[in-house]
């Protein structure tokens, strides 16, 4: 690498010694430039951040999963705008090398496990950017790129010891040091400068079917780190963990024991200490309120509800904590009693708007169960509620307090019951998008069917307990939200081919310049006018993209990047 | 799409960007010694399976053991047997002295339950044929509208016998799309019951075919005569698209009957032998 540093450490005990404080003396110096066989980018620049930047719309940074901690998933750029968006270009590809041939490796196993995939893993983090330099990952790897040219600065590779490599959302940052999770459910610290480990925790076990996907989220000295995994019935957690030391700071269970608070809402300690809730996507933040929200994972057993008769809190809810204590403030239950795998784990995103003519805190989620939420995030108090896709046929209609109702006719039945949507939901994990330009929340959704049998009729069923055949998709829109009425004030229908609707969830990106950056299902990278879904400008990459794209500014030039597959994409007007 | 999940290979086609289109992959792994589940399930069932029932998912006074965590991280039996020797006699727990040998083979046995627990790949889907083949047949030919394109002697004859598995032959009648269950792959354009699509060029001359790929930048389409591909780029309405589904008619009943009908018709077509 081509940074120099000298690093003194100097390691002490902390207070009342249960964690240990480590501080770090920096002292850079100026860089000798040697033979360099990547690129020069980051030379010289210091690549600690500034935790103020967490807090503002990203600019010439993308420090943190969703840019900043809103969640809106909206840059103030404008240099790329409507007018001009058809001009976009390609500036450089980089293809995912996952060689561990010259990379920096670590690790546990004892190299890709048996039944990791053969493949090349697809991108579905957020890369970071930092001065100049792209920091992203996939399960097992982290890769730091020259955000100027796109050419690897270094490669970090993981030896599994096995679990779901389904997917990683990326890296977190905190002062120089990047942390990331494993599928085999280990967190672990880079030197962001130069990928070098400097250490790695055990955060659950996956001889339990947990592993790990989620992007760290930090706030303070808190880096929040949730766990996944639902083929056997174990309980979620979220944890708050030190950056310095890795150590846990606090514990969230998503769901309660006996005698706490939501015990209530289920038969007895079996069924809820056992009883899932995962929370396995990034949340966000209000700095204001010092509130965390973060959606929870799907109640356990997966698709039958028979040993946990009840709501089954925490499980596919959003929940308000306090990242200081990792205590709850309010919650609010998208899916009561879940029975299809729907898991209300999708962003809450953070609006600052109007209702009523009252400036309000606003968080608004389209949930994976079909249905668009919006709440008041001092509170959890409920505002409005409605349905994301026409097809969804499992509830018997709005409850008093906002929550669709439960129809038990709808659960997997032994001959089967034929429900929409699908396990996969309306939508997904991958993030959508607000623009406060246009009072729109911007969402991939996709109406599906499914066959549900229940598989497990034992008064104790086990993990999913029911098989899903799959019947097909019948009609994918991208949707516009406005945010205040739950209405779609635009929607544009996505790919199709000769088996029917394709694509659905996508990550999205909104800008000050008026475009939307998304994908039509079909393989296009697409630029739509955020304000009425016109596409302006398509990239055909022949993959659906596969993450959230994300902007910045540098030398002068905004660069969007967007990962497809394995391949990581950046686009930009010709200079 | 999650493998095994899926009866026929045509249903691909819809799980372009599906969140569930990904294999399902675990940490565990299947039982390596069949023989020791077999010797394990013995014991449990004469040992243990009073209190924690012969399942291991729990009796009337002992816990489910397929999710206790000291199980699930047990190794080849030495948690287990640790445990086993010192019993937990506060909460009526006796110790057991059992050889390592045995305690080896109960932690097979429980460790294949929770293997099979977690996989769903491998779950079973039980009989499904619940239905009432008279209202089957009712439906098929009154408020079903079946009879419009079906009939039980003519496409439909022996239809009961074609589908020795009831679960594939509901998942079919629901929307056949595509190549029958056990039919051999090919490509989503050459199979059966496609989506058709009419481009229509401003100079005229409509040409028909498979849709192969429809957005708002390019329309694709497949001739059959000619069996070859012929793509436009698409700006607006230009050329003019329009698509149509052979199987308009099961896309239409999707929302509207219930799942008592389906299961009659699928009762109603597995008798057609």
């Amino acid at each position: 690498m081509n940074i120099a540093m000298i690093r003194a450490l100097i390691q002490h005990q902390g207070h009342k010694g249960h964690r240990r404080s480590v501080l770090y003396i920096l002292f850079f110096v100026s860089v000798v430039s040697l033979v360099s066989t990547g690129s020069s980018t980051v030379r010289g620049q210091s690549q600690k951040l500034d935790p103020a930047l967490l807090g503002k719309p990203p600019v010439d940074a993308w420090p943190t999963y969703h840019g900043d901690y809103s969640g809106r998933r909206y840059s103030t750029l404008k240099q790329i705008n409507t007018g001009n968006v058809k001009n976009l270009t390609l500036a450089w590809v980089y293809r995912l090398n996952t060689s561990i041939n010259g990379a920096i490796v670590g690790g546990e196993g004892s190299g890709p496990a048996p039944g990791a995939p053969a493949s090349t893993p697809s991108i579905k983090s957020t890369p970071l950017m930092l001065n100049g330099a792209l920091y992203f990952s996939a399960p097992d790897h982290v890769w730091a790129l020259d955000a100027r040219t796109g050419r690897e600065i270094w490669h970090y590779f993981w030896k599994t010891r096995g679990g779901d490599h389904i997917g990683n959302r990326g890296v977190g940052m905190y002062g120089e040091w990047l942390y990331f999770l494993t599928p085999d459910n280990y967190f672990v610290s880079l030197d962001t400068a130069t990928g070098k480990e400097r250490w790695h925790r055990v955060i659950a076990n996956m001889k339990r079917e947990y592993f790990s996907t989620n992007a760290p989220i930090i706030i303070g000295r808190h880096v929040i780190v949730g766990v996944g995994g639902d083929a056997l019935d174990i309980p979620g957690y979220l944890e708050s963990r030190d950056p310095e030391s890795g150590e846990v700071i606090w514990r969230f269970n998503t769901t309660p024991r006996p005698g706490q608070p939501g015990a209530e809402t289920w038969p007895d300690e079996y069924s809820m200490s056992s009883g899932g809730g995962m929370p396995w996507i990034p949340g966000t933040y209000d700095p204001e309120l010092n509130l965390y929200y973060f959606g929870t994972g799907n109640p356990q057993p997966v698709l039958t509800g028979q040993s946990r008769p009840g709501d089954n809190l925490y499980t596919c809810t959003i929940v308000a904590l306090n990242p200081d204590t990792g205590k709850m403030v309010w919650h609010y239950q998208v899916t009561p009693h879940d029975t299809h795998d729907w898991d209300a784990a999708q962003t809450p995103v953070l609006i600052d708007g109007v209702i009523d003519g009252q400036p309000r805190k606003l968080v608004a989620q389209a949930s994976r169960n079909g249905h668009f939420f919006l709440l008041d995030r001092t509170n959890g108090k409920h505002i409005l509620t409605t349905r994301l896709i026409d097809s969804a046929n499992w509830t018997k209609g709005i409850n008093a307090k906002g929550q669709p109702a439960h129809d038990p006719g709808k659960d997997a039945a032994v001959a089967g019951t034929l429900v929409s949507p699908d396990t996969g939901g309306a939508t997904n994990w991958p993030p959508p998008s607000f623009s406060p330009d246009t009072g729109l929340l911007y969402v991939g959704t996709r109406q599906s069917y499914s066959i549900m049998y229940l598989t497990d009729t034992d008064p104790r069923p086990q993990g999913w307990a029911a098989a899903e055949r799959t019947v097909g998709a019948v009609g994918s829109e991208l949707k516009a939200i406005d945010y205040k009425t739950g209405k779609v004030r635009w929607s544009r229908p996505l790919a199709m081919t000769a088996g029917g609707s394709q694509g659905g969830a996508m990550g999205l990106l909104s800008t000050a310049g008026g475009v939307l950056f998304g994908n039509d299902g079909g393989g296009n990278f697409v630029a739509y006018d955020a304000g009425n879904g016109k596409p302006l400008w398509r990239a055909g990459l022949g993959v659906n993209t596969s993450n959230g794209p994300q902007t910045y500014l540098l030398d002068g030039r905004q660069f969007v990047v967007v990962g497809a597959g394995d391949v990581l994409y950046a686009f930009a007007l010709q200079p | 799409m999650k493998a095994g999940l899926v009866s026929s290979a045509a249903f691909a086609a819809f799980a372009f960007f599906s969140p569930i289109a990904a294999a399902q992959q675990q940490a565990l792994t299947a039982p390596a010694d069949p023989a020791a589940v077999e010797r394990g399930q013995q014991l449990m069932t004469t040992e243990c399976g009073f209190c924690h029932g012969s399942n291991a998912r729990g009796g009337s006074s002992g816990p489910d053991l397929t999710r206790s965590e000291l199980v699930q991280l047990d190794e080849n039996g030495k948690q287990l047997g640790e445990f086993l020797r010192a019993g937990r006699p506060d909460k009526g727990m006796p110790r057991f002295e059992f050889t390592d040998a045995q305690n080896a083979d109960l932690a097979a046995f429980l460790h294949a339950q929770i293997y099979l627990n977690s996989n769903r790949r491998l779950y079973k889907i039980l009989n499904i044929l619940v239905g009432d083949p008279k209202a089957g047949e009712t439906y098929f030919n009154g408020a079903g509208g079946c009879r419009s394109c079906h009939s039980p002697g003519g496409d439909l004859k022996g239809i009961g016998a074609k589908y020795a598995d009831p679960v594939a032959l509901q998942g079919r009648m629901v929307l056949p799309r595509g190549v029958p269950p056990g039919g051999a792959p090919m490509p989503a354009h050459r199979a059966p019951n496609m989506l058709k699509v009419t481009v229509t060029p401003p100079s005229g001359g409509a040409v028909s075919g498979t849709l192969v790929r429809l957005n708002d930048f390019e329309v694709t389409l497949y001739d059959p005569k000619s069996q070859q591909m012929r793509s436009w780029l698409r700006s607006g309405d230009v050329p003019k698209v329009v698509v149509t589904d052979p199987l308009q008619g099961h896309v239409d009943l999707l929302p509207k009957w219930t799942d008592a009908d389906m299961h009659n018709v699928t009762a109603y077509l597995a008798g057609l032998k």
